[in-house]
């Protein structure tokens, strides 16, 4: 029963390390695997709290320009699998995730690195204008990949799925809760990640009416998104003459 | 820019009615979610890259053997951008196949392009629309509501199909012409997500960096609590405002996100076992 439930989660692992690079459909981030983990495992609850907790942990950690970051894929997956396994808190969880994530980072660069093979043989091909050869190519490069993301679930959880509730349990509570504590400070990484890549001088105060609408006026997330959108089309309708003074736009305004 | 000015006059004319069809698009569109699936260090996305222009190439160049091994070549050549924007770029690069411009004129392009449209890509998707679909679907989530996850994979995806299936024909029907318009288009655009993204990225700083600590200064014999009494009076919140703009200076500084991860760890287990938080 439980290897069963091993093996989908280690399928889907698999599927998510391909949809990580092609697709892009984002059915591998935290967010999403933590409801299908939490449904294979038997508790989507947990699997949403804990999947929703990672996912701002990892938020503001994608590869941007070919740069790979601590691998969200599989901290969602172990976190998740782990949380939901050993019923621990969502803030420990991401405590499981983080040394997994750094890890795969560190593997998948040597992946990346030996798929060279792949195109030099598609270079071969295309000497001889073999499409299929190419196009086959590309392709099997999926297979390393996929291989890779089955197995770096499956083998965590198949040998440790029985003994991680006697290890976290056997872990001394001052560790535990300490890793509490860093669970809550994780998020600001992610977002301290993506203020890094988007804080202009101009626009920073946008930031904090964003914080304000949280700290003062409990505004949910959705509540504050939809303030937002207003102000964004507030500034277009306004700052359109100045901005963009060309094709006649200019024409329609004022009616 | 210089240089894309100089070849755009090459293919300012309108493509309507070109060799390729609506299914042929279409089959590229598809395509074009595996440009990395052989990505490597070394090329990067050249032959998935290679992947999406084959139905266009195959039909462009189906009786001469010679001109599709030279396209063939060229185009496994490193190629890199971001997934988000490849379409448009590859419709324009099959236009330029199709009218037979020469093959410095199609290479010259697509680095000319390559560049520019990565960082179009990167700031309008990754910067802003991801963060705001991700971060709205996770403040669900992490109430255990199910449409958090639902709710981001529809709006982002609704966002990425239109992307891929739309940038195809645009790129390949208008040519160079498209990509100007566009660029100066996305200026606005980005200025306006990153509004919308900042405030949210406040909102979430707020809501999802949990710090308080639970500190008390005894001062004769009233006892004050650091956070309740002092803290929130003052503003609510406010550690982890600090703290995220801490974790900020430290990448400014060069610091690796995972050696962050790591110092975090550490840094939890040893405030709380002080107390401090």
């Amino acid at each position: 029963m439980m290897l069963l439930k091993v093996l989908l989660i280690s399928i889907y692992s698999g599927i998510c390390g391909l949809d990580s690079d092609n697709g892009n459909l984002q059915i591998y981030r935290p967010l999403a695997t933590g409801a299908i983990i939490g449904l294979i495992l038997g508790d989507v609850q947990k699997g949403l709290i804990v999947g929703g907790t990672l996912e701002l942990v990892f938020l503001g950690v994608m590869a941007i320009g070919g740069a790979q970051p601590p691998n969200s894929v599989i901290g969602g997956i172990l976190g998740t699998s782990f949380a939901i396994l050993t019923n621990v808190d969502a803030k420990v969880a991401i405590g499981i995730a983080v040394p997994f994530s750094i890890a795969v980072q560190a593997i998948s660069n040597l992946i990346y690195t030996a798929n060279a093979g792949f195109i030099h043989k598609a270079d071969k091909y295309a000497e001889k204008g073999d499409t299929k050869g190419i196009e086959l190519m590309n392709l099997a490069g999926m297979i390393p990949m996929f291989t890779f993301f089955f197995l770096i679930a499956f083998l965590p959880l198949y040998f440790g799925a029985s003994t991680a509730k006697a290890v976290i349990d056997s872990i001394p509570a001052v560790i535990l809760d300490g890793l509490q504590v860093a669970g809550g400070m994780m998020p600001a990484v992610g977002f301290a990640i993506l203020l890094k890549i988007m804080l202009k001088k101009d626009l920073v105060y946008f930031m904090f009416l964003g914080f304000v609408l949280v700290t003062y006026f409990k505004l949910s997330i959705i509540g504050v998104a939809i303030i937002a959108v207003i102000i964004a089309a507030y500034t277009y309708y306004n700052g359109r003459s100045d901005d963009d003074g060309d094709k006649g736009v200019i024409s329609n305004d004022g009616i | 820019m210089m240089e894309i000015r100089g070849l755009f006059q090459m293919t300012e004319s309108n493509n309507e009615k070109g060799l390729l069809t609506k299914k042929d698009l279409n089959n590229m569109a598809w395509r074009s979610f595996f440009l990395q699936s052989s990505f490597s260090f070394e090329r990067m996305q050249a032959g998935g890259w290679e992947y999406i222009l084959m139905p266009a190439l195959r039909k462009i160049y189906k009786n001469n053997p010679e001109k599709l091994k030279s396209a063939l070549k060229d185009h496994l050549e490193f190629f890199n951008i971001n997934p988000f924007v490849v379409t448009p770029v590859a419709g324009v690069i099959a236009a330029m196949e199709e009218k037979g411009e020469d093959r410095e004129a199609i290479r010259g392009v697509k680095y000319a392009l390559m560049g520019p449209f990565a960082g179009i890509g990167d700031a309008l998707i990754w910067l802003t629309i991801f963060p705001i679909c991700q971060g709205l679907g996770a403040s669900l989530a992490i109430q255990g509501n199910i449409a958090g996850p639902i709710l981001s994979l529809v709006l982002f995806n609704v966002l990425h199909f239109v992307l891929q299936f739309g940038g195809i024909g645009y790129g390949y029907r208008k040519g160079l012409s498209a990509l100007s318009k566009l660029r100066t288009g996305t200026k606005q655009l980005s200025k306006l997500a990153s509004i919308v993204g900042l405030t949210v990225l406040g909102a979430l700083i707020a809501s999802y960096v949990s710090m308080s600590t639970p500190l008390v200064i005894n001062a004769g014999k009233v006892s004050i609590k650091l956070q309740e009494d002092v803290l929130d009076k003052i503003m609510p919140n406010m550690i982890p405002l600090a703290f995220t703009f801490l974790v900020y200076w430290l990448l400014k500084k060069g610091l690796k996100p995972s050696y962050i991860f790591g110092i975090i760890i550490v840094f939890g287990i040893v405030t709380k076992y002080f107390g401090i938080f």
